[in-house]
């Protein structure tokens, strides 16, 4: 089947995204926007499912004013495309390839936009894996576009301002989580706030959710992090620890909870898959979350035609998404010679102002979701570090004795990052275990390297219904 | 019950089956969401360890919801509930 | 530096490591230079294969006594690479491939692999996760499968163990001959032998000039993938009489779908790109050899290196003209053969009598008028 062709390919229908979508096609540009989920607004701005009402959160409201202006915007929107190939064709085009509800389709741009933004980091403890435990990302899945609250006597626990926020969503719903676990401290946030402040409306929605929590009179555990979690089939009890500014648990202040539900996160890792998978140069950045392209303001990676923008980029948060988006549709239709010069300097000017003035603010919320050294030092040899193949930590060490020098060696020695969540899970942590262990830096031990298929995908969904001739079967090897 | 559905909305039951036992559901809800909801945390057990699983990242990424509807593995966070599908609490073996 | 090994070994894949491995064991001061991780490459990522039924009908002998050794890994690797010994089937599903299928496996079975020509219901019986419309099938006792990816680990250890000197993530960069000896440039402290290895896989062609030898190798990029963990579907290595398909499900439940289906890249960049009409082709190939995968979730598909010489023969025996430099690979579907043939060559290098006959370069080189301003 011959791919659709067209100007510009964006991958991921979020703040970044959409809006590079939306900017690009407001100048002519034409524009194929992919995005797994059946709607519009990826995690921050997400949809609720079908017949549920829109939610009356300020995240609602600019989900539902994107996906208003996406529908008139004249970007050809493929939702429910799960994006499985990129590739760069021998002529220097980008080739993406799709599963979904309209079968299966390739498309071909000049340019691509990866804006496939991030997924939660959970540093492992006793019992992380036990059903009842959820990411705090997910919560907030459930509570905007599920309709649904996480538990009855829910403990909330991590790092970053998400905790207040899925805090806020559920005493919204009637529901009081039994504590606030934080790994920092008040001095923390107290130290943050002047970058916090550069946002005020941010700022103000914070201070609106700790004055709710406070209301509510649910506790806040500063500087403690969840030790344990205990249960049969599913958890039935959260045991929390102090801990100090690294992470590391300090012995003997254990306090227990016996809730039916654990949400917890300790940040996000960008989902950089498509950047890494076409062979744009990567770099560590903790501050980010992870491996991130290395691009200039614009998104523009090493590679000509292939932006990055929005937390897979590296995470700066939906403000910061939201600018890079304009600014790369901007320099797409400059680039595609939709948009002169001066006319792309004066629109983009403001937006460069923005990102400078956002910079401090993801900075800091940036700060509070890094991964934590004494934290991952803490956690236990025998807690199951990869989840899809039960890889513990004492078997990742074992590996790096056994000569594992880098994270796919690793791959290779236990299965680590194998199992059919292609090592999004598990990777970050597991890496910096592995170079703790070797007492080598973070970026020594490297990355999984990205492979296609970028999601699992049906085999029967990927062939569709054939016949034996259909197949082009090369010549055999010589005998 | 564990998950709390937090409106009392008009959605529209449909009737699925989990390990052979019919269960009343809001249509389109995700498969993973109605399971929490409806008490079934556990959904699997881990291949190697034969741990108890349950959906973890809801947003599709995780792979732990990932079990049996009508006959093979999907991801049931991002499979919406409709009339008459056939669940099994079973993942890759 | 005044440390002179015995030999040096320029490669750590299979070949390079199997070499080291009995030579150190000959009672050689050996070391290995790998520029990665020891069989990260070809040995480590191809389809785990032990076949008969895809094994040139000349390597049929040395693919018979590899078989061996990797069923005994663990006699004499002394460490698991996850190998199964079962059935093995090769499939014709059209009038064509039923010829190509009977004449390839009685030039196999005539030069000692026990194939037998079966029907479609005997083959049902062997394999029953089979498919519809087999009007044939190769079917032979002597195959299975390792586990690639194991390959790297159990070397290492075999490799510390039998004392070689084993250099990980330093590349050799330049390669002099002394006469007597050699010194190999690394990025860091050069290395001196009295004797090379060059096994280099698809990089061959570059150590060659090193020494001033001439040999094309090309590079085949075969695509690979994998399925998650699966409910039985299947119990034996299935292929198709072309070649171009190999399906094996692993213990723990994977399903890996191979058969050589090639992908863009270059081994200069040492990236494949996966072509996704060709994942498809070989998925449709998988599902209608073994109809249930229809259902499997791919979650991995990749690319691997595999070394050709212009007769798609190994090359295995001395430089000519170069007193004591050998050269090891471009083994067809070697990772079957590889050990056996890697071991005859340690023989010979500590002046034994290879069991088999080698295979020497100078079949292949160019002369000297041919490659003038010809450089690849």
């Amino acid at each position: 089947m011959a791919p659709t062709l067209t100007d510009l390919i964006v991958v991921g229908a979020g703040p970044a995204g959409a809006n590079a979508a939306i900017t690009a096609c407001a100048h002519g540009v034409d524009v194929h926007l992919f995005d797994e989920a059946p709607k519009a607004g990826g995690q921050v701005w997400r949809a609720p499912v079908d017949d549920l009402p829109e939610g009356n959160t300020p995240e609602a409201h600019e989900g539902s004013a994107l996906r208003d202006c996406l529908a008139v915007s004249g970007v050809t929107v493929h939702n429910g495309q799960r994006v499985w190939s990129t590739l760069i064709k021998s002529d220097g085009e980008f080739q993406v390839d799709s599963l979904g509800p309209e079968g299966p389709m390739t498309v071909q741009a000049p340019r691509l936009v990866a804006a496939t933004g991030a997924y939660e980091r959970i540093v492992p403890f006793k019992g992380w894996t036990l059903p009842g435990v959820m990411g705090l990302a997910a919560a907030t899945v459930l509570l905007k576009s599920h309709g649904v609250v996480p538990g009855e006597r829910p403990v909330i626990a991590g790092a970053g301002p998400l905790l207040l926020a899925v805090a806020a969503g559920m005493l919204d719903a009637g529901v009081k989580p039994l504590a606030i676990i934080d790994l920092d401290s008040r001095v923390d946030w107290l130290m943050r706030l002047p970058a916090l402040l550069t946002r005020p409306n941010l700022a103000a929605r914070g201070a609106g959710w700790v004055a709710r929590v406070r209301k509510a009179g649910v506790p806040i555990l500063h500087r403690h992090a969840v030790r344990a979690v205990d249960g049969h089939d599913q958890m039935t009890r959260v045991t929390v620890s102090p801990v100090d500014a690294s992470g590391a648990f300090i012995e003997g202040n254990d306090k227990h909870f016996d809730a039916d539900a654990l949400v917890v996160g300790h940040g996000l890792t960008p989902g950089g898959d498509i950047p890494r998978l076409l062979g744009a140069r990567m770099q560590h950045d903790a501050l980010r979350g992870g491996y991130v392209p290395q691009m200039d303001v614009f998104g523009r990676t090493s590679i000509n035609g292939l932006f990055a923008i929005g937390d897979g980029a590296g995470i700066r948060g939906v403000d910061a998404a939201v600018t890079a988006g304009q600014a790369c549709g901007l320099v797409v239709a400059h680039e595609a010679d939709r948009l002169d010069t001066i006319r792309f300097e004066r629109e983009v000017a403001p937006l460069r102002k923005a990102c400078n003035r956002q910079n401090r603010f993801s900075d800091a919320i940036g700060g509070a979701m890094a991964l934590r050294s004494g934290q991952v030092a803490s956690v236990p040899k025998s807690a199951i570090v990869c989840r899809c193949e039960d890889v513990t930590r004492g078997e990742i060490e074992a590996a790096g004795d056994a000569g594992a020098s880098d994270v796919n060696q690793l791959k290779h020695f236990t299965r680590t990052g194998m199992g059919p969540c292609q090592g999004r899970m598990c990777g970050e942590v597991a890496a910096s275990l592995l170079a703790q262990h070797l007492g080598v830096e973070r970026h020594a031990v490297g990355s999984f390297t990205a492979r296609p298929p970028l999601r699992p995908v049906a085999m029967g969904e990927l062939t569709g219904s054939f016949s034996y001739d259909d197949i082009p079967i090369p010549e055999p090897a010589p005998l | 019950m564990t998950g709390k559905r937090k409106i009392t909305d008009h959605r529209v039951s449909v009737t699925i089956t989990v390990d052979d036992v019919p269960l009343s559901v809001p249509r389109g809800e995700p498969l993973a969401t109605a399971l929490w909801c409806e008490g079934h945390l556990c959904l699997r057990h881990s291949p190697n360890a034969g741990a108890p699983r349950g959906a973890f990242c809801f947003m599709g990424v995780c792979q732990e919801c990932s079990i049996e509807v009508d006959g093979h593995l999907v991801q049931t966070c991002l499979t919406p509930a409709q009339e008459g599908m056939t669940v099994r609490l079973k993942g890759a073996p | 530096m005044s440390h002179v090994h015995d030999l040096a070994v320029i490669g750590g894949g299979l070949h390079g490591a199997t070499v080291a491995l009995f030579a150190a064991r000959g009672g050689m001061d050996v070391a290995l230079l790998e520029r990665g991780a020891l069989c990260r490459e070809a040995s480590g990522v191809n389809a785990g294969t032990l076949t008969m039924q895809m094994t040139r009908v000349v390597l049929i002998p040395y693919a018979l006594e590899g078989h061996r050794m990797w069923a005994n890994a663990p006699d004499w690797l002394g460490h698991d690479v996850g190998v199964r010994v079962c059935d093995g089937l090769s499939l014709a599903f059209t009038e064509t491939e039923e010829a190509l299928l009977s004449k390839r496996a009685a030039l196999r079975r005539e030069a000692g692999a026990p194939i037998d020509l079966i029907g479609a219901k005997k083959a049902k019986e062997i394999e029953p996760g089979l498919g519809e419309g087999v009007r044939l099938a190769g079917h032979c006792a002597v195959d299975g499968y390792a586990n690639a990816y194991l390959t790297g680990l159990a070397y290492r250890k075999a490799l510390l163990e039998a004392g070689v000197t084993l250099y990980e993530n330093r590349a050799a960069t330049g390669l002099v001959s002394e006469h007597p000896g050699f010194t190999v440039s690394t990025a860091t402290e050069p290395l001196k032998a009295r004797r090379i290895v060059l096994a280099g896989g698809v990089w061959l062609e570059a150590m060659l000039v090193w020494l001033g030898v001439k040999l094309p190798i090309k590079t085949l990029i075969n695509q690979l993938a994998v399925t998650e963990r699966l409910a039985p579907v299947m119990r034996t290595v299935v292929g198709i009489a072309s070649g171009l398909l190999s399906l094996k499900q692993f213990p723990h439940g994977t399903v890996v779908v191979g058969g050589g289906w090639q992908a863009l890249g270059d081994r200069e960049t040492g990236t494949g790109t996966l072509i996704p009409d060709r994942v498809i082709g070989n998925a449709r190939l998988a599902i209608h050899a073994i109809p249930a995968l229809a259902k499997a979730r791919l979650v991995r598909a990749w690319t691997g290196f595999e070394a050709e010489t212009a007769d798609a023969m190994p090359i295995a025996g001395p430089v000519p003209g170069i007193d004591d430099a050998f050269v090891c690979g471009s083994i067809h579907s070697g990772y079957t053969s590889g050990p056996y043939i890697a071991k005859l060559l340690a023989d010979q290098i500590l002046g034994l009598q290879p069991a088999m006959p080698l295979f020497p370069m100078d079949r292949l080189l160019v002369s000297q008028s041919q490659t003038v301003g010809n450089a690849a």
